[in-house]
């Protein structure tokens, strides 16, 4: 490592180290502080239900890291596609009557053809194309599915209620079922994604388009193949997250925005292209989420600043990001 | 680059030669200030340009041009020469100073073209009299040679000897050997980013090191 | 471009202005404020141009100066009881600051990361503009007193646009926008060619964010009511560099052709389909984005119909 990415590290460290301090400190001067018993079993309730939660950001940002290290290509509709998630469980909970985690097997097949017929229509045009390009052509594809479904299901919020029973750990500590179900999912899929990378023949001719298509070309890999199953992949990981979040959280159309931005802010932390990272950054963000809207007045709307300082201030201290190298 | 030390005499040409990865587009680099040395000098002058910008450089009287060509694509070949900065003088001055020096690279007819339609021979010329437009003292170029046709290249090499009649300081960075040894009056040699050379053409010619270098170690 | 050919533009411009000096007492309000409204895109596609058209860096937020404007004005109104024009000097020295304070870091990145992190920049100001309720009262909104204002707004409007369209001219035509221009091209070249590109880059984002400001203190004014949700509306971002991109952006007819285009075409299916005319927006920036990346006036110059520099 040179000399210039070492000093960047320390910064990104100081940098979190003072995000994370931020809430307690902010917490200690408005007296929503008060180290006592209950206050630490909140602190601990928050801390292992980020984590839970951080497991479900991780698994949908690892479709974004996906598109990005294969085609090079900012998928500015990804938070959309997690948002269409969300909408395709509400409707096999409410109209069929599908348990959500059953709903996944009727969703992710659905997801991964809307996420082939992308690729042929949109983004095949725009591989090796400057980044701009993509990035606005994903982020039109985004619009139109917000309004899609906005014309559809109109803007109120939506809940799923499922599972609303609470896992006590001791007295004070307590996280809801619905998080816990959702943490093993997601720890579920992930490694089977992981493991299909890894292992499987099309999984390795993914890695290997995303190290150097033309190399990956001349050794007989069917790069339009790998892209088309690529970009499948990356929408049925981002309507499994969808599904996830939408029996912990409500959502709308317009909440595709945020998860893009939380999406972006990850795998800029954790290093674009880069799995693990994905998986540290979602961790890390899900985490200081919670610990804002802890300790912080009016802690649900800073939730979402949390999402967007950490990802401007990474970009600039290390565009990197924790795990990869910079870039030229 | 390490332990690398270079003295370029005023006024004249010199060349900067060595086989490929040796180091001379990273010494251009770091004499413009795009790479920032991590340490040791850059005396220009009398005064030191290690750890300035490029544009602070430039104005300091150092310009350059690249191996690969950097014009401006999509901007006229005319707006590729008004981009430049430091000028110190009115519009219409800086345009007629323009005009002559694309006429004088018969560029003149093409003054409204975009710069990415230009062929690559003409771009070089384009990017070489762009160099020129603030009437710099120290001229880096990089390759002007390649892919420029051979009636071009006579008209570019004497246009380079005037300006150095006019007290200008040239380094030119070159795979053709006839340009180097037939236009420079001292020669550098690099190897792995370290000096093993230095000397009039005839000298450079006859040296061990540098047949070694290109050629590698004779048994 | 002539000596001529400015001066043409120049009675060109002068012949508008007077033409949409007389134009309001001919048209009903609501046909008025169609004109208004279609003359506000015209200054915020004109102002997004000149940093992501002239200079290459695509903002995905530029609506936080839109938005900052608005609420500079309905707090000084509503609140403090200021007569409404002075606010609007306010609102532009406010988003100037900002956008010194927001460009000098963030215009460090390159293309697409430049494009979210604004995109992120403006939505944090919508959640500061939500949360700091003791100034801008929060979700709830503003109110101004109301007054007979249309024809003052219109007005107001008037004068900015006329504004904004010369002094992006002037850019366009200056050697200030060819520097513009050669770092979007090439930064690196062009700092070896002594652009100061740090520098530039943050005159042309401060330019760029004063004229949203004003626009939308007048726009605030104009219809007595704002909230977040309303001024910090991602998609008028999205307005701003679709009407750009649609005219052909890095000229300085191109958004004001697209603005015009795009407005009167937004109107006539917001009246018929309300939510299906958002989905054409979207399809559309997909649409220009692939198949007309230059535009109107880009198309024009390919195809020969016009010599680039003529209506550049």
């Amino acid at each position: 490592m040179e000399r210039s990415e070492v000093r960047g590290l320390y910064l990104l460290a100081a940098f979190l180290a003072c995000a994370y301090a931020m809430p307690f400190v902010v917490g200690a001067w408005t007296g929503t502080v008060r180290l006592d018993e209950r206050w630490l079993g909140n602190l601990a309730t928050v801390v292992i239900g980020g984590i839970m939660q951080g497991g479900v950001y991780a698994m949908f940002a690892v479709g974004l890291t996906l598109i990005f290290g294969v085609m090079r290509i900012i998928n500015a509709a990804h938070g959309e596609m997690v948002m269409m998630g969300a909408y395709l469980t509400w409707v096999c909970f409410f109209y069929l009557g599908v348990d959500p985690l059953v709903a996944l097997v009727l969703t992710l097949p659905v997801a991964f053809l809307f996420g082939v017929a992308v690729q042929k229509l949109l983004l095949n045009a725009v591989v090796g194309a400057p980044e701009l390009t993509g990035l606005l052509i994903t982020f039109g594809l985004g619009l139109t599915m917000i309004y899609a479904v906005e014309l559809i299901f109109t803007t109120d919020f939506r809940t799923i209620p499922y599972a609303p029973g609470t896992v006590r750990l001791t007295n004070t500590i307590a996280v809801g079922q619905n998080r816990v179900i959702s943490f093993v999912m997601a720890v579920v899929i992930s490694t089977g994604v992981y493991l299909f990378l890894k292992l499987n023949r099309l999984g390795k001719a993914i890695r290997a388009t995303a190290l150097n298509a033309e190399v990956a070309m001349v050794c007989g890999i069917d790069v339009r193949r790998v892209y088309l199953v690529t970009t499948g992949l990356a929408a049925a990981l981002a309507v499994a997250g969808g599904a996830l979040v939408s029996i912990q959280f409500g959502f709308n159309p317009e909440t595709g925005v945020l998860y893009t931005l939380q999406a972006f802010a990850i795998i800029i932390l954790g290093g674009r292209g880069h799995y693990l990272g994905a998986l540290i950054g979602g961790l890390m963000l899900a985490v200081l989420e919670n610990l804002v809207s802890l300790m912080v007045p009016n802690g649900t709307a800073m939730v979402e600043l949390a999402a967007y300082g950490l990802m401007i201030f990474v970009l600039l201290i290390r565009p990197g990001g924790l795990m990869g190298v910079k870039e030229g | 680059m390490d332990g690398c030390s270079f003295v370029v005499p005023r006024g004249k040409i010199s060349g900067l030669i060595g086989p490929n990865g040796s180091g001379k587009t990273t010494t251009f680099n770091l004499l413009t200030g795009l790479l920032e040395p991590d340490g040791g000098q850059v005396i220009y002058n009398g005064e030191n340009l290690a750890g300035l910008k490029p544009y602070q450089i430039f104005r300091k009287g150092v310009t350059r041009t690249f191996q690969v060509t950097r014009i401006f694509r999509e901007m006229t070949v005319l707006e590729n020469m008004l981009s430049v900065t430091g000028l110190g003088v009115p519009e219409r001055v800086a345009r007629q100073r323009a005009e002559e020096l694309i006429a004088f690279v018969n560029l003149g007819h093409l003054r409204s073209e975009y710069g990415g339609r230009l062929s690559y021979g003409q771009q070089k010329l384009l990017e070489f009299v762009r160099a020129l437009m603030t009437d710099p003292d120290l001229i880096l170029l990089d390759e002007p040679a390649a892919g420029v046709n051979r009636t071009l290249l006579q008209h570019l090499l004497d246009h380079m000897h005037r300006l150095q009649e006019q007290g200008k300081t040239i380094v030119i960075v070159e795979h053709d050997m006839n340009v180097i040894m037939n236009h420079c009056e001292r020669i550098f040699v690099m190897d792995y980013g370290v000096k093993i050379a230095e000397g009039p053409p005839a000298e450079i010619q006859r040296d061990e090191r540098v047949v070694e270098a290109y050629f590698g170690r004779r048994r | 471009m002539t000596r001529g050919e400015h001066l043409r533009n120049l009675v060109l411009l002068g012949a508008c202005a007077v033409a949409l000096t007389i134009l309001p007492h001919a048209l009903t309000v609501y046909r008025r404020s169609f004109v208004l409204f279609t003359m506000m895109y015209v200054v915020l596609a004109l102002s997004w141009n000149i940093i992501s058209g002239f200079t290459g860096y695509t903002s995905f937020g530029h609506v936080a100066f839109y938005g900052i404007g608005a609420y500079a004005c309905a707090i000084l109104v509503a609140d403090y009881r200021w007569h409404w024009i002075p606010t609007l000097g306010v609102g532009a020295v406010l988003a100037a600051l900002i956008a010194v304070v927001i460009g000098y870091p963030v215009l460090r990145l390159k293309g697409p990361y430049f494009a979210i992190a604004m995109l992120g920049a403006a939505e944090g100001t919508r959640v500061v503009a939500t949360v700091w309720d003791s100034l801008t009262h929060g979700g709830l909104g503003i109110s101004l007193p109301s007054a007979e204002t249309s024809l003052e707004t219109y007005y107001a409007m008037v004068t900015l646009m006329l504004v904004t369209i010369v002094v992006a001219y002037g850019v366009g035509h200056s050697r200030f926008g060819i520097r513009l221009n050669a770092i979007r091209e090439d930064e690196v070249a062009a700092e070896a060619l002594g652009i100061n590109a740090t520098l530039y880059k943050l005159a042309a984002f401060t330019l760029s964010a004063v004229f949203p400001a004003v626009a939308g203190g007048i726009q605030a004014y104009k219809v007595l009511y704002i909230d977040p949700p309303a001024v910090f509306f991602v998609q008028i971002t999205i307005a701003m560099a679709l009407m750009s991109m649609l005219g052909g952006k890095g000229t300085v007819i191109g958004p004001i052709v697209g603005a015009v285009i795009l407005y009167t075409a937004q109107e006539l299916t917001w009246v018929n389909f309300p939510t299906a005319h958002l989905i054409a927006y979207g399809l559309f920036i997909v649409l220009v984005a692939r198949f007309m990346p230059r535009g109107l006036v880009g198309l024009a110059i390919d195809r020969g119909w016009v010599r680039k520099g003529m209506i550049h």
